[in-house]
């Protein structure tokens, strides 16, 4: 599929980011150049290549099962925009 | 007496009892505050620092001294959480952030007796090479052109913090290296940058770009300072899943200067006729001297270079849209006020995040959408698997890599590039390193015709940063580098 | 209706019954102040990374082996990526492509015909944090103690054809997650809910559009969802109309299900490994190791049950159902007679769990206590009529058993020679039923005992009662 203007909206929704019509097609224009760069790797035979998603050759490290609570509520949400009676505050969800 | 100290010198000041730790911390708090055009310094601690350099005066009068960091004046960039200290990444969305915790480097650091001058500018969450894309606008490096008096780019993204050591305005500084980010300023700095091995460095309480490559690092104005530098910040920790479990080492300790018998590989791919002829030149000068001082030098090859780039500009950008999602304005940061939860996180976001930061977000985003996940994100994976085995392959038969750091030096700031890809091309010769998780160095080599530093790039394998660390010194002590920008800013 | 066929997926998730969380060290304590059991980590803030925990991977494999499933070597974690507001992180670290446990199998009974439902895998997430609608009528309040929580998933394959069936697989995968302590399968508190996938068809036809009914945490909705759902999808079907794939939520006061999602609002959750984890590989000692350690699961114990107490099948399957209750039971039993045991644990005492609505561990009778009351019956000293007396009281009070018989004076006539005195004293006051009796009234039996066991206030022995009696009337 051709990327355009509707995948660039529909990008931007589900990235929850609003772009105005203004940003839109400067926006357009830029990820079209970044995908044109990218689109290089098409022509590279990657068959049968296992993919690296972290390059340290290491095992996982595995953590005891040791409860402890470090961070009061305070410190919790000392840099919060909103909050009440402890909680975290947001605009009304319906489900 | 108090300028132009490398932690070397100025910690040996100390000791002698020559100078108190105090008086270096303020001399340096002077020169933040007159050198406000340069724009380096997004928060300056003034009361952390002096309260921590009397701590070490106190401790130098009883003879507890911790050791060569204790008193030594440092400077973060401001991705580097530091307790009860502003820490934005230089964006709006963390424009009022305060952290209740320390980050691991800065922790390492301030343990070690080393003071903290203040938060660095950067590139908005470490997304740039000009330092361009930063909230609290661009740095600007304290180097110019012989013919004119156009303002430059400190390169980035760790721009605050390669200029604020080529300004003089700390000893040394940390940085992030992501696709170059500490490597690239520090060559348009004149400034020695290093990269660790991916996982050497904790990234705990380092706010991720992109966490597959983030590593933090030094810049220094020399290859011991960046020796002490990496010993301090380095090591095990058990709050980061990336991080090797390797031991320590003494790298300052450790560190001699010889090359002989090292074989040293020349990437044929790294060369071009768009390479300018300064940098070819420098890059010859290079090879001569390791081979006067006893090297081999042989010509390599790293078939695929030129996937790195288009393969990182799908890694990374991808990383970092899952990585930025936290910033909602739910918890903390910036919030927009709307009555519908998804209008609110839409608005806090885009009036949060800069253009190019969107911009990555949104191909990070697409590269990992259904329907196209195997033609980008796993493509690139595997992609990046080549390129680890194209090192592996060379390390066979090469000590280390030597490249420019660069394809171009500092360029003026108002240059418009409307082209994003474009400015991508800068982190051509860093970026591959990245990818396969290697570390490497940026050292200054000269100066160009316009009289800007030219930087080179020495790569070797995992973990051996020892190795990379001598082979740099071997040069910078056969360069004697020792040009400085004029001060124009104060 | 004969000729539609009704196919069930589910997913449980069934919460890691760990002190800690997978990737935090957070206390997982239920019930504590809001958002006092949140470290930097749950809160998604800036710089903060997962360390995974040891005791969840452990769990994820004992419950793998449980479920007769394949414990994979290599695993990894992914971020499911969507924008939530008890999501802190933006994303949900999940397994998607490589889950810890692969494929395996449960049985179910039901009216004791058996069937095995496969399993698609199970793999560990976590859990997100709990939302408040209801406190303020312009915001909805979060809280993040749960967030971070060690969940398994458990995916089914869609091998259910009722919601019989659906509510057996559910309950056996509790029962087993329980035997092995791996969850403590408290659905009320939410540490095992499910998401039941349902599709109608008709025999012989294409697989139908299924739908997801989000989020059931009991037994009774799990049935009551699914028959509504049915009934639904025959209803726009036989219309002539199409199911739409969509989510939906079971609502408990109308007893319905109604729309959440549709498939075209489905998320697109851009599911790639977590760059801050490393794949997790698990050494086969480790998997033997826990393999060995796995204890008696219920299918086996139920069949241990038939052959060493010799009891029915249905009272062995009530009593195994429930690792506790199996416990409980063989504390009982132990050197008692599994007949009395059976049906002082199954009857008796089920009987006032339910009515105080109490489980097992909260029985208001200990199984010594119980083993003890057994004991008076079977060494005579109380009669069973007498024994439900005495547990009556146990169940209200703290007395022990041996008081409790003596405070009542409940104690069983036993002695021959007492006994005689009563029975003598009644076939003196009676000769013309004796007269009768000795005509060949036979029946007339029952009333002397009657009469006997009246003037001893029920205390008599029964079995000797008997046999004297018979024997003083027969010479
Ligand atoms: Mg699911
Ligand atoms: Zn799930």
């Amino acid at each position: 599929m051709e990327f355009d203007k509707n995948s660039t909206i529909k990008l931007a929704k589900l990235a929850r980011l609003s772009v105005n019509d203004n940003q839109l097609n400067s926006l357009e224009k830029d990820l079209k150049s970044i995908l044109k760069f990218i689109d290089q790797l098409k022509e590279i035979n990657t068959e049968d290549i296992d993919p690296t998603s972290n390059s340290l050759d290491q095992k996982l490290i595995l953590r005891d099962d040791i409860a402890e609570n470090t961070l009061s509520n305070e410190d919790l949400l000392k840099n919060v925009p909103e909050s009440e009676l402890g909680f975290f505050v947001v605009p009304k969800v319906i489900e | 007496m108090l300028d132009n100290l490398t932690i070397l010198e100025a910690s040996k000041l100390i000791d002698e009892k020559k100078v108190s730790a105090l008086e270096i911390t303020n001399s340096y708090l002077k020169k933040i505050e007159d050198s406000k055009k340069l724009n380096c310094f997004i928060t300056v601690s003034h009361d952390k620092a002096v309260h921590a350099a009397k701590e070490t005066d106190n401790r130098v009068s009883k003879n507890n001294r911790i050791g060569p960091m204790d008193g030594i004046p440092l400077a973060y960039k401001d991705l580097f959480c530091t307790k009860d200290t502003l820490t934005t990444a230089s964006s709006k969305i963390l424009s009022n952030f305060i952290p209740t915790y320390e980050s691991t480097v800065t922790n390492n650091c301030i343990n070690k007796g080393a003071i903290t001058l203040g938060k660095l500018n950067c590139d908005e969450f470490a997304m740039g090479s000009t330092n361009k894309t930063s909230f609290y606008g661009p740095v600007v490096n304290p180097w110019k052109s012989l013919d004119s008096d156009e303002e430059l780019v400190p390169g980035g993204s760790s721009g605050g913090s390669a200029a604020s050591v080529a300004a003089d305005l700390c000893i040394a500084s940390i940085g992030t290296d992501t696709g170059g980010s500490i490597r690239q300023p520090a060559s348009f700095t004149g400034a020695v940058g290093l990269k660790p091995t991916y996982g050497r460095v904790s990234r705990w309480g380092t706010i991720a770009f992109a966490s597959s490559l983030d590593q933090a690092g030094p810049i220094s104005k020399t290859v011991e300072d960046a020796a002490i530098l990496l010993q301090t910040i380095s090591g095990h920790d058990n709050k980061d899943s990336t991080s090797s479990q390797k031991p320590n080492e003494h790298y300052f300790s450790n560190l001699n200067s010889s090359v002989k018998n090292l074989k040293i590989g020349i990437p044929k791919e790294y060369m071009s006729d768009d390479l300018p002829l300064e940098i070819q030149n420098y890059w010859n000068e290079g090879k001569k001297i390791l081979s006067e001082n006893g090297a081999e030098i042989i010509e390599i090859s790293l078939p695929h270079t030129k996937t790195a780039l288009p393969a990182y500009y799908i890694i990374a950008p991808a990383e970092a849209s899952s990585n930025l999602s936290r910033y909602d304005g739910v918890k903390y940061g910036l919030r927009t006020n709307e009555k519908n939860l998804i209008k609110m996180y839409e608005s806090t976001r885009s009036d949060g995040f800069g253009d190019e930061v969107k911009r990555r977000i949104m191909i990070g985003t697409y590269v990992l959408s259904s329907g196209y996940y195997d033609a980008y994100y796993l493509k690139a994976q595997k992609i990046r698997s080549l390129i680890k085995k194209d090192f592996d392959n060379v390390f066979k038969d090469v000590n280390a890599i030597l490249t420019p750091a660069t394809p171009n030096t500092a360029f003026a700031i108002d240059k418009e590039e409307k082209d994003p890809v474009k400015n991508y091309l800068n982190d051509i010769f860093t970026v591959p390193i990245n990818l396969a998780g290697l570390p490497a160095i940026s050292i200054p080599f000269g100066l160009d015709k316009k009289g800007l530093p030219v930087g080179m790039q020495l790569i070797t394998n995992s973990f051996e940063e020892q190795l990379l660390l001598n082979i740099a010194k071997n040069i910078q002590d056969s360069i004697n580098f020792k040009n400085e920008p004029k001060c124009w800013w104060k | 209706m004969d000729d539609w066929q009704t196919v069930i997926g589910i997913e449980i998730h069934a919460q890691v019954n760990s002190k800690s969380k997978l990737f935090s060290s957070s206390s997982t304590d239920f019930g504590s102040a809001p958002n006092t059991q949140v470290s930097l980590v749950d809160a998604a803030m800036p710089g903060m990374l997962p360390v995974i925990n040891k005791f969840c991977i452990e769990q994820a494999i004992k419950s793998g082996l449980g479920l007769n499933a394949k414990i994979n070597n290599k695993s990894i974690f992914d971020r499911k990526n969507y924008f939530y507001q008890d999501l802190p992180q933006g994303y949900q670290i999940s397994q998607f492509k490589d889950p810890i446990v692969g494929e395996g199998s449960v049985e179910i009974e039901i009216e004791g015909i058996t069937k095995t439902i496969g399993i698609e895998r199970l793999h560990l997430e976590q859990d997100a944090g709990k939302s408040l609608h209801d406190q303020d009528p312009n915001l909805t309040f979060v809280d993040l103690n749960r967030s971070g929580i060690a969940l398994m998933e458990i995916v089914s394959k869609p091998d259910m054809s009722s919601s019989d069936e659906a509510i057996a697989y559910v309950r056996k995968v509790r029962s087993i997650l329980r035997y092995l302590d791996t969850c403590d399968g408290n659905m009320e508190q939410g540490s095992l809910r499910a998401d039941v996938n349902v599709s109608v068809r008709k025999k012989g036809e294409e697989l139908g559009t299924r739908c997801e009914i989000k989020n059931l945490n009991s037994f009774k909705h799990i049935g009551a969802a699914i028959n509504f759902e049915v009934d639904r999808q025959i209803k726009i079907i036989e219309r002539g109309e199409q199911v739409k794939q969509e989510t939906r939520l079971y609502e408990v006061v109308s007893n319905k299900t109604r729309s959440m999602r549709s498939k075209e609002d489905a998320h697109d959750y851009r599911y790639f490994p977590d760059p801050d984890l490393l794949p997790l590989q698990l050494e086969q000692d480790w998997i033997e190791k826990i393999k060995k350690s796995l204890p008696e699961l219920p299918d086996e114990k139920k069949l241990r049950f038939i052959n060493f107490y010799k009891i029915s099948g249905y009272d062995a399957e009530v009593l195994t159902s429930d690792r506790r209750i199996s416990e409980f039971f063989e504390e009982v039993a132990k050197n008692r007679s599994s007949k009395l045991s059976v049906s002082w644990v199954a009857s008796e005492l089920f009987a006032v769990l339910n009515k105080l609505n109490l489980n097992i561990e909260n029985s208001p009778v200990s199984s010594s206590q119980l083993g003890e009351l057994i004991d008076e019956i079977e060494n005579g000293t109380i009669s069973n009529r007498a024994a439900k007396e005495v547990f009556e009281e146990m169940c209200n009070s703290e007395k022990s058993v041996k008081d409790i018989i003596d405070d009542k004076g409940l104690v069983q006539i036993s002695d021959t020679s007492e006994i005689e005195i009563f029975i003598n004293k009644v076939l003196e006051d009676n000769p013309e039923n004796v007269e009768k009796y000795k005509n060949g009234k036979t029946k007339l039996l029952g009333f002397f005992i009657g009469e006997v066991m009246k003037a001893t206030k029920g205390k008599a022995n029964p079995g000797l009662l008997n046999q004297i009696v018979k024997k003083k009337l027969d010479n």
